[in-house]
């Protein structure tokens, strides 16, 4: 269990990264969306002992992060945002260093996440050569080498073919079972098929936690659909919250996000994660 | 604890010496053994001491090219290893330590054995190039035990002040860019001279602390030769004079504990790099600007904004033009520098060395920020600056180096009007050795090292030599020098070129 109280950070010069965070998470995926400069970085850098909070307690498994950082770190897997590599190492020698790190001497183990990622045939080649995916596939074997309770990847999905991207969604759930993994994204579609739970920052606050279901729950009634002619649709989006836009011969298909029916022949559609999200950030913006 | 220290000293290892620029100094630092140790027959020698040259033994050999090769830790050594902790912030891998039990303690001693291992492979090589000169040159057979033990009484405290130094530098924010590369450079160079002048004098406390071994070898040179003339490196030497052998040191146990002593002394000093070391908190990095920012330079440079506002704001046309506004703009503390040389331009004409020692620190990135920068795409997909690159650099670099000494040159202009031209072409000497190296390395460290090497050796040589007098300090050069540095600038313009369209083609 990873419970957050009132967990701040304040900046050198009085700006706050996270400002008043208070949350509990029990297992599962946990993704954290929110547009770039919510917070979701700090707050997940805070969770992984990188930097400490200014105000607020984090505990996991009872343990205050701050007070005994060696405690969580035995049982934390980290992939920060836009990791690099070392370039001259080869896959084999990068992922038996963090294991060294880690405390982990077991060749077996690196052969073992190699594996797991798919990288065993390139074990040996040097990291300089791999493709972005490959990258971010040695960087979620390295976070997961320690076997941690905790889980934390930040925008692993930044930069990846969608090919990849599905990929790399899939050896996380596979490896997050019975983990509590945080997944940082500001991409919906990343988490909608792998989070059991979604909390959406904005602002270095949390403005939602709940699970998929219930957030897109929230939007019934708030997500329209409806076909506007091209010249009309610039003003459209303008004025109304715009969700998705599909050019097509007969016009533009749109959905649209709002509390009240659009002018101009709107249909009431399922929302969907992304509808469930832009409503939750206009909702709260509004409030 | 000893299982983390051991992986970041063999990551560290392998990330260095598999990289091919690591690879070319290390066969060129093996090959200078060659450059150092000429026959005898030429003329010149490895090593004369008052004159007379010493005869090529394993003691003679081993002794001198142990003493360039501390010279060399002392000096390059720093600028080559002080990028362990950069690494780690670049690559974001440092996020991933801090996040692991690695205490900073471990993290800082793995760092320094990692420089430690990676200095002495590096002189483990250029003894090994040493001993073969020893097998082509020498004149006794080669006693390994001998050689190898010249190299234990000096190399060692070079390397550890070195590694401890250059972590230290790297944890402390204001020390951990330029500005530290820059201060190491004095710092050492007045170590150097401080401590062999203290041991020459009977300071007994400063044999603890001579880290390069210089002291060390000056006072065994003044006790058992009687004589502080001695000379390392090719040198000419007296041909009347006999051929002088001599043992090599012979240390009684007080000498090698004073000696253990110098070695170890640094190491404590990596305890003032904990607390300060950001352990990867990116608030701490922000706080202490690691990209470039730091805290009291930012504090300068907005003091000397409005300063350089109007220079920056000037609307010229051309890319090279726009690429020196870009230095002023970026930095502005030029400002301050620009003043400051055109006051003591007035006060002191004879500071001009000084001058151009500044300029070259304000042009040492021009070449290579926008690679560090990661900005070198946007500037490529310019026109013609694809192409054109080193030409554009060069320019550049030049414009912002004649902005500097504007006054330095009018005052020379009316005062010495002989001397205008081979000041000209000094400032474009160090312009190309600035783009040069700074194309073909990717960073202003070896521009900076190896210029201020020079400069240093240049000003305390005090024009004896005409030939180093590469910008009219003390004289009016002959044409021939003039000439030469022309060349050197357009073999170094060359070189750079040539490097720069290979990577194009790659």
């Amino acid at each position: 269990m990873l419970v957050l109280e009132g967990v701040s950070k304040k900046f050198r010069g009085g700006n706050y990264g996270v400002r008043d965070v208070s949350l509990s998470i029990g297992s599962g995926v946990i993704g954290l969306l929110g547009p770039n400069g919510a917070g979701k970085t700090t707050l997940m850098q805070m969770i992984a002992t990188i930097t400490r909070p200014t105000a607020g307690a984090i505990r996991f498994q009872g343990i205050d992060v701050a007070r005994d950082p060696d405690a969580i770190r035995r049982k934390l897997g980290y992939l920060p945002q836009d990791f690099g590599v070392y370039d001259n190492l080869t896959a084999v020698e990068f992922l038996s260093y963090f294991a060294a790190l880690k405390g982990i001497h077991s060749r077996a183990r690196v052969g073992e996440m190699l594996e797991m990622v798919n990288l065993h045939n390139v074990a040996r080649r040097p990291i300089g050569g791999f493709s972005g995916g490959m990258k971010q596939r040695l960087g979620i074997a390295q976070a997961l080498i320690n076997d941690p309770d905790l889980v934390i990847v930040d925008e692993p999905t930044a930069g990846l073919d969608p090919e990849e991207r599905v990929r790399f969604r899939n050896v996380l759930a596979d490896a997050g079972l019975g983990k509590l993994v945080i997944l940082s994204t500001h991409i919906v579609s990343d988490v909608e098929s792998v989070a059991t739970h979604i909390a959406i920052m904005n602002g270095g606050s949390i403005v939602a936690c709940a699970t998929p279901e219930e957030l897109m729950r929230g939007a019934e009634g708030s997500v329209w659909e409806m076909v506007v002619p091209s010249e009309r649709f610039d003003e459209l989006r303008r004025t109304a919250r715009v969700s998705s836009a599909v050019r097509k011969s007969d016009g533009v298909h749109v959905r649209i996000v709002s509390g009240e029916e659009p002018r101009g022949g709107a249909s009431a559609a399922e929302p969907t994660l992304e509808d469930a999200f832009l409503h939750t950030m206009s909702t709260r913006a509004a409030a | 604890m000893i299982g983390r220290i051991g992986a970041i000293v063999r990551a560290d290892f392998l990330i260095r010496f598999r990289r091919l620029s690591t690879v070319v100094v290390f066969l060129l630092l093996s090959g200078f053994a060659y450059v150092w140790v000429p026959s005898p027959a030429t003329g010149r020698t490895l090593m004369q001491v008052n004159g007379a040259r010493v005869l090529y033994n394993s003691a003679a050999i081993g002794m001198a090219t142990a003493m360039l090769a501390s010279v060399f830790v002392g000096l390059f050594g720093f600028y080559v290893i002080s990028n362990a902790v950069r690494r780690d912030i670049d690559s974001r891998c440092g996020y991933v330590i801090a996040s692991t039990n690695v205490r900073t303690v471990e993290y800082i001693v793995g760092k320094f054995l990692g420089n430690v291992v990676f200095l002495s492979t590096f002189m483990g090589g250029y003894m090994g190039a040493s001993m073969c000169m020893l097998l082509v040159r020498g004149e006794a057979r080669l006693q390994p035990l001998i050689f190898m033990k010249q190299y234990a009484v000096l190399v060692p405290s070079a390397i550890v002040f070195v590694s401890v130094v250059a972590i230290v530098f790297e944890s402390i924010p204001f020390l951990a860019g330029r500005f530290g590369d820059v201060a190491y450079f004095f710092l050492y160079a007045l170590s150097l001279g401080l401590v062999v002048n203290m041991m020459m004098h009977g300071g007994a406390v400063a044999r603890y602390v001579d880290f390069s071994g210089f002291g060390y070898l000056m006072e065994q040179t003044q006790r058992n030769l009687h004589t502080q003339s001695l000379s390392i490196g090719s040198s000419p030497f007296d041909v009347s004079k006999p051929v002088l052998v001599i043992d090599g040191f012979n240390l009684s146990g007080g000498a090698w504990a004073t000696r253990l002593v110098s070695t170890l002394s640094p190491i404590p000093l990596l305890l003032i790099a904990v607390p300060f070391f950001h352990r990867f908190d990116p608030a701490r990095l922000r706080a202490a600007g690691a990209k470039g920012k730091r805290g009291w330079m930012r504090n300068i440079n907005a003091l000397a904004r409005p300063l350089v506002r109007p220079l920056a704001a000037i609307p010229v046309r051309g890319a090279a033009l726009k690429d020196a506004m870009m230095t002023f703009a970026s930095t502005p503390f030029t400002a301050f520098a620009l003043i400051g040389i055109t006051i003591a331009a007035v006060a002191n004409p004879a500071s001009l060395p000084i001058a151009i020692a500044i300029v070259a620190i304000f042009i040492a990135d021009v070449a290579s920020r926008d690679r560090r920068a990661g900005t070198t795409g946007l500037i490529y997909a310019a026109p013609r600056l694809r192409e054109r690159f080193v030409t554009w650099k060069l320019s550049s670099a030049a414009i912002v180096a004649l902005l500097l000494l504007i006054a330095p040159l009018l005052h020379t202009a009316i005062a010495q009007r002989g001397r205008l031209l081979p000041l000209l072409i000094g400032i474009l000497f160090i312009a190309a050795a600035a783009t040069s190296l700074g194309v073909i390395s990717g960073n202003p460290k070896t521009f900076i090292v190896l210029f201020l090497t020079f400069w240093y050796v240049v000003v305390n040589d005090k024009g004896a030599t005409k030939a180093l007098d590469f910008a009219g300090f003390f004289s009016t050069p002959a044409m021939g020098v003039m000439l030469m540095y022309v060349g050197i600038t357009v073999v170094m313009i060359a070189m750079a070129e040539m490097v720069h369209r290979m990577r194009l083609r790659d």
